[in-house]
């Protein structure tokens, strides 16, 4: 099954979120106009949603963004981890 | 330290985003000066962000029907329509080093430069963070910026005249929904220096290389055999490619 969610965050920029998922998230694409630096960290996120069940908390996904943000020391600029959890939630409603 | 400016030049799409790239590598190697460089899009061509998705920001049919390029950047942000008379792109490139690392503060800084530019030609601009530029509310430039290997490429187009039409056209609203509502609504949002100021294209970009180079030590210089070279492989191998356009 395939879901999808697009919102404009509070941050000022689109994210939109496609999950594909059986039990389990089995592959996650995040799009959108926002900047992320370094970018490849984009991969990482996504990589990091895989093999979570559907009804993954939002506290969850915000953990597991915020640490990949700071492991990678990077800078998401017109989103945050939490409005991307928020979104990637909403998808997977 | 001194700058290289190479002055307006026009390539499409593909060779564009790759010289920015070409010339990224060849400032990190030490072969090329920090750059800034002025350029036009010839197709029309419309280019998407890094993180976006082509299909749904860009009406593949109608650009394939008008003749107008697509194409992913390496920079995040937004899809951008960029029309060969009604714009004006630059790119800064150098070490990331001599910018603040606070990202906001850097398009700040070099969207200063274009503010001033704006300024000489009597048109009151205000940079916006993230990474806008306005004129009386409206935007009139918008830039993008990324920080690979310890290089910052930020670039940015100025907004020189208006094809609301044709911009709507391609990016993914269909024809049948181009309201003169939306039109109005759009107006209302975006200028150009048309729309502030009866000015020559060419005076614009004069005043913009004044403002750029202003206390810069800096030569005119043109791209290397090497950079021009690098340029049309990743123009041709990345950039024209299904799996760099597809990407997401």
């Amino acid at each position: 099954m395939i879901v999808y969610s697009s919102q404009k965050v509070k941050e000022g920029k689109i994210v939109k979120v496609e999950a594909q998922f059986d039990n389990v998230i089995t592959k996650l694409k995040i799009s959108g106009d926002f900047f992320l630096h370094p970018e490849e960290v984009l991969d990482e996120i996504e990589k990091s949603m895989l093999d979570l069940e559907r009804d993954v908390s939002f506290d969850t996904l915000a953990f597991k963004i915020r640490n990949i943000i700071k492991n990678y020391d990077a800078q998401m600029i017109g989103i945050s981890p939490e409005s991307l959890a928020l979104v990637i939630r909403e998808a997977l409603k | 330290m001194k700058w290289r400016v190479i002055g307006l030049e026009t390539h499409d799409a593909y060779f564009n985003m790759a010289l920015d790239e070409a010339i990224s590598e060849s400032i990190r190697v030490g072969s090329s000066l920090p750059t800034i460089r002025f350029y036009n899009w010839s197709p029309n061509a419309v280019s998407i962000g890094y993180f976006q998705g082509i299909r749904d920001e860009v009406n593949l049919d109608v650009c394939r029907e008008l003749g107008i390029d697509c194409i992913r950047r390496w920079t995040g942000g937004g899809a951008v329509y960029h029309d060969f008379d009604g714009e004006i792109t630059y790119s800064v490139i150098a070490p990331a080093g001599i910018f603040p690392k606070n990202i906001i503060e850097s398009y700040g800084l070099i969207c200063g430069w274009l503010v001033k530019g704006l300024g000489s030609l009597g048109i009151e601009a205000e940079f916006r963070p993230v990474n806008d530029i306005l004129v009386k509310g409206k935007k009139i430039s918008g830039s993008a910026q990324t920080r690979r290997g310890g290089i910052l490429l930020q670039h940015g187009t100025l907004l020189y005249g208006l094809d609301l039409k044709t911009m709507f056209s391609v990016l993914n609203v269909s024809r049948q929904k181009i309201t003169d509502k939306m039109i109005k609504s759009a107006e209302e949002r975006v200028t150009c220096i048309l729309n502030n100021r009866d000015i020559d294209k060419k005076d614009v970009y004069e005043a913009l290389v004044n403002a750029f180079t202003e206390g810069k030590d800096y030569e005119s210089g043109a791209l290397s055999i090497q950079e021009n070279k690098r340029a049309e492989e990743l123009a041709l191998e990345k950039y024209r490619s299904d799996e760099w356009m597809y990407l997401r």
